[in-house]
């Protein structure tokens, strides 16, 4: 009877401090890793962190699974993963309003959810260029025409919008302070209702990612103006840039990154960048992205970093230009 | 005509094919039991069960989420009914009678009415959606911010209608749950609006939550303590199903609330949410006996059933016509079309009419093949009742806050439903009606973001709602109501008061 | 103290208390033209205040407070706090721990039922439906110490 219940209490120890004892001796990574999109499933951000996740279980042979954290514009998945272990089990796949929300709730004198130096960068994997549609039947053939319509009669073009300080609203706003030009922001609460809104004929302009506007720009239902790319669009190669008209300014992407929480051990962040080099090779992941019509735009490192921080001025700069809607009214 | 039944004839050829098949039936059978957690509708369930399709083809993928989608409206009314947990936000008519025929002993017939008002709503939609896809496609497309408001003002005086008890009561709920809609971020300005500081509420306060908590935790705070159990009538095996005034009584709100859910759920956005509350307060103005409604009127089950289900295939029609994505379930599902490389577009009809097709008959095949899994269960699922309540309310708990979790995967979620739950309870103490809550904190959003989206539009000019056809016509419309309404509540009052008169002096005098 | 008046009364309370939020967050009105953020939750509050103030004035005062029955509150307290204790251990400790604990505690403390019929029935529940949401369907649920 003793002796059973040594073995038991040594037995009980064991189990309680072996995982103890193994903190710090493990390889990374021993379990499985969560990539949180901050996204509701089926969004853009959710639809990159599935093909990437699955990549990188690929490369690590490990288990990735995509968790959704969704709310608040990606706000509480991204804090989800600033205040979580440092231990490279928790990655983010973030948007580019990544660098937004801290500003936006800078000037609402809120305290921030969360700030860009919580994040460790690993790697950038795609970063689409916004396009500028309009109706097909509206007056405007180009750029140029919109662009001086809208100086003629400002605010009284509308364009729609997937939320104020969102990444369409700033896209939009970007081009508004490079051109000079004042237009009408109509929010709507998404992506899709964007779409509806502008093929409905409720709203003159939209600026979208490429993937959702391509069929309706193929089967001649709205009219692609401009690109906020820095070259043009494979899909669309008449339309030009926003850059070679005159308007280096209006830079825009919505660009999707892999981030880990800052505090992360440089081991752990080196395998990680190691992996996703892997991961974007990858065929399958290609194949998954060219199905999305995500053109990869794999940048890591140095290069990640300059990318990321550009970006990141040019929008908070975006958000303090436009403050607060109300203040202005 | 003869070309869509012959492409419909594609369309069976591939989705009877059996594997075909064998999708569709997994994804009812899987819907149904995510359907049947409280709170986890058709968004949650085809959202947590989307990575599952990922290794499969499209078309099998598509099939297998639109079983997923009809498996869980119909296991949201299998709670609905047994346990007044609305499955999710749309559900919540249903609790009110189904669960007061349940209690009557009627649940099994509640049940079998469900499951066939969806059957066929869900049927005729289809065929709807087939013959009239793009043209109605194109007509919900000329609804903007102005017709969206005129439409939805429409809704807030179904809440006339929602009151078996005092109005002005219903009424000061109404405002309440209108006010609980106001929290959030708000999306014209950015200003995080009562949410103190917690990064989850700025979506404001869940549907789910609020729902799950308000009738089902509220409905189980009350009826745990009581010292005598919950007397439910056991119905006999032959009593299971409908009587014969039951299914008479039921078949024509299914046919209204079809109709009207088909209409509702066209429309972009995430009006068709409201389809089964417009459904209810119509049935109830155009019954015999409206004063059967709130204690297990069959047409309180069958319209918003019904009702419910077309407003499901009426959401596909803009994405099926048009790529467009006009609600949450159906980006979920072009999301899935796009994760398999089908392009959704206006030209999804030519390119790829396998896919079209066979989703089209999968739709048919689905609600047929939920109908024979619902009707047999209904007996087993009526036993549910007899497990003793101290061991079933246990179980609700876990289920209900499973549910509510796995929406967002969020526990703040859980708190807002234990804080309903409390609010719940302390309202039926003092004879206060919980529905009008839910209403609106659904409505609150949607109105005030379209009334301020229209005067963004115009400019601050409030003459855009008369300026526009449709808006102008709904708004005509709702006004007419309105005075009808008053005309008929004075003369009913009138009318009441001498009458309790009359009761008075006559109990006076025996 | 009379039903109607307490209700009344509460819900105007609460709505002068949204009224004084949105003037303390400094949410700013707008016109009539360009409402702001505070504008339509202000109607609301006005509307709500007015029908808590209709309540108190025109409410039967017939029912008194007590007359609702509130017998069951030691028990809805306890089911409450189960609740409670949910929400707080569910990331903390694993949802099959947490939801184990707090069926034995339903039925074994409120309910009291008997031991075994207790156990088996907590650990069941929380294991089974572990089992077929998480495991089956893949609907993440959150795990806790010792893998549980």
């Amino acid at each position: 009877m003793t002796r059973r219940r040594l073995r038991a209490v040594a037995a009980a120890a064991i189990a309680l401090f072996w995982p103890l004892s193994a903190v710090g001796q493990e390889p990374y990574p021993s379990r499985p890793i969560t990539l949180v999109a901050p996204f509701p499933p089926g969004g853009v951000a959710d639809l990159t962190a599935r093909p990437v996740a699955a990549a990188l279980e690929r490369v690590l042979k490990n288990p990735v699974g995509v968790v959704n954290k969704t709310g608040a514009a990606g706000a509480v998945g991204m804090q989800f993963v600033a205040t979580s272990k440092p231990d490279g089990y928790t990655l983010l796949l973030a948007l580019s309003s990544i660098s937004i929300i801290p500003e936006a709730d800078k000037i609402f004198g809120r305290p921030p959810a969360f700030t860009v130096d919580q994040f460790a960068p690993i790697a950038l994997v795609s970063a689409d260029p916004t396009i500028l549609v309009v109706r097909a039947e509206s007056p405007w053939k180009t750029a140029k025409e919109f662009i001086e319509d809208a100086g003629k009669r400002p605010g009284q073009i509308s364009y729609s919008s997937s939320g104020i300080y969102g990444t369409l609203h700033m896209a939009m706003e970007l081009l508004s302070h490079a051109a000079g030009v004042r237009l009408r922001h109509i929010p709507t609460p998404g992506a899709g209702p964007a779409l509806t809104a502008i093929l409905g004929g409720h709203v003159d302009a939209l600026a979208s990612g490429p993937a959702v506007i391509l069929p309706h720009v193929k089967s001649g239902k709205l009219r692609a103006l401009a690109g906020w790319g820095d070259r043009r669009v494979a899909a669309l190669p008449d339309v030009p840039t926003f850059k070679e008209l005159g308007y280096p300014d209006a830079e825009f992407y919505i660009w999707a990154g892999v981030f880990a929480p800052k505090g992360t051990p440089e081991p752990v962040l080196a395998r990680l960048r190691e992996a996703m080099r892997g991961a974007v090779a990858d065929a399958e992941f290609k194949a998954a992205m060219d199905k999305l019509q995500t053109p990869i735009a794999f940048k890591q490192g140095a290069d990640f970093q300059a990318f990321f921080d550009a970006d990141a001025r040019r929008l908070a700069d975006g958000v303090r230009k436009v403050g607060r809607v109300e203040d202005k009214k | 005509m003869l070309e869509t039944l012959g492409n419909l004839g594609l369309g069976f050829s591939v989705a009877l094919s059996p594997p075909i098949l064998l999708y569709a039936f997994v994804g009812c059978l899987v819907g149904t039991m995510v359907g049947v957690l409280p709170g986890v509708g058709p968004l949650a369930g085809i959202s947590l069960l989307l990575p599952a399709t990922f290794g499969l083809d499209a078309t099998r993928a598509i099939v297998m989420l639109a079983g997923i989608y009809y498996g869980a409206m119909y296991g949201g009314s299998t709670t609905s009914i047994l346990m007044r947990i609305p499955g999710e936000a749309a559900s919540v008519m249903t609790c009110i009678d189904g669960y007061a025929m349940a209690r009557r002993g009627r649940g099994g017939a509640a049940l079998a009415i469900a499951a066939v008002g969806s059957y066929v709503a869900g049927t005729l939609s289809v065929v709807g959606l087939m013959f009239l896809a793009p043209p109605l496609a194109a007509f919900a497309l000329r609804f903007g911010p102005p017709e969206y408001l005129a439409l939805l003002l429409l809704g807030l005086l179904v809440l006339a209608y929602m009151s078996s008890g005092s109005m002005l009561k219903s009424l000061a709920m109404a405002a309440f749950g209108l006010l609980l809609g106001m929290v959030g971020i708000d999306q014209m300005s950015g200003y995080f609006r009562f949410a103190y500081g917690v990064v989850e509420l700025g979506d404001g306060l869940g549907v789910v939550p609020v729902a799950v908590g308000l009738f089902g935790v509220a409905e189980i705070l009350a009826t745990a303590g009581q010292p005598a159990p919950p007397e439910v009538i056991k119905p006999r095996l032959r009593e299971l199903l409908p009587s014969r005034r039951e299914w008479r009584e039921s078949s024509a709100p299914i046919a209204r609330g079809t109709l009207l859910g088909f209409l509702i759920g066209i429309l972009p956005g995430s009006a068709h949410v409201i389809s089964s509350f417009v459904s209810y307060a119509v049935e109830k103005r155009l019954s015999r006996r409206p004063q059967e409604f709130g204690h297990g009127a069959v047409a309180g089950v069958a319209g918003p059933e019904s009702a419910n289900n077309a407003a499901t295939s009426g959401a596909m029609v803009p994405m099926l016509a048009l790529g467009v994505p006009s609600g949450p379930i159906p980006a979920v599902m072009l999301a899935a079309m796009m994760v398999h490389g089908v392009s959704p577009g206006p030209l999804l009809i030519q390119q790829q009419p396998a896919l079209f097709w066979g989703f089209i008959a999968s739709m048919y095949v689905g609600n047929v093949v939920l109908l024979i899994l619902n009707l047999p269960l209904v007996g087993l699922f009526v036993n549910i009742l007899r497990v003793p309540y101290p061991y079933l309310y246990p179980a609700i708990l876990v289920f209900s806050i499973l549910g509510v979790y796995a929406v967002n995967g969020s526990v703040v979620d859980v708190w807002i439903m234990v804080a309903m739950g409390i609010l719940g309870w302390l309202l039926r103490k003092l004879e206060f009606e919980t529905a009008p809550i839910v209403l609106g904190l659904v409505l609150a959003p949607m109105i005030e973001l379209s009334l301020r989206q229209s005067l963004a539009m115009s400019d601050g000019h409030y003459g855009i709602f008369v300026q526009r056809p449709i808006a102008a016509a709904l708004l005509a419309v709702g006004l007419t109501l309105v005075l009808m309404n008053l005309y008929a509540f004075v003369r009913r009052g009138l009318d009441w008061r001498s009458r309790i008169a009359m009761a008075e002096r006559g109990e006076d005098s025996s | 103290m009379r039903a109607e008046r307490v209700s009344g009364t509460a819900l105007a309370l609460l709505a002068a208390l949204v009224l004084e939020e949105c003037w303390r967050l400094r949410l700013p009105l707008g016109t009539l033209a360009n409402p702001g953020p505070a504008y339509v939750p202000a109607i609301l509050a006005l509307a709500l205040l007015g029908a808590g103030a209709l309540i108190v004035a025109l409410g039967r005062d017939t029912t008194t407070l007590g007359a609702a029955g509130w017998r069951e509150w030691r028990h809805a307290l306890a089911i409450v706090a189960g609740c409670a204790f949910v929400a707080l251990a569910l990331e903390r400790l694993g949802y099959r721990l947490t939801m184990a604990l707090a069926c034995a505690f339903l039925l074994g403390v409120v309910e009291r039922k008997g031991p075994v019929v207790t156990a088996l029935f907590a650990a069941g529940l929380a294991a089974g439906t572990y089992f077929v949401f998480d495991t089956l369907l893949r609907v993440p649920l959150p795990r806790g110490p010792f893998g549980l």
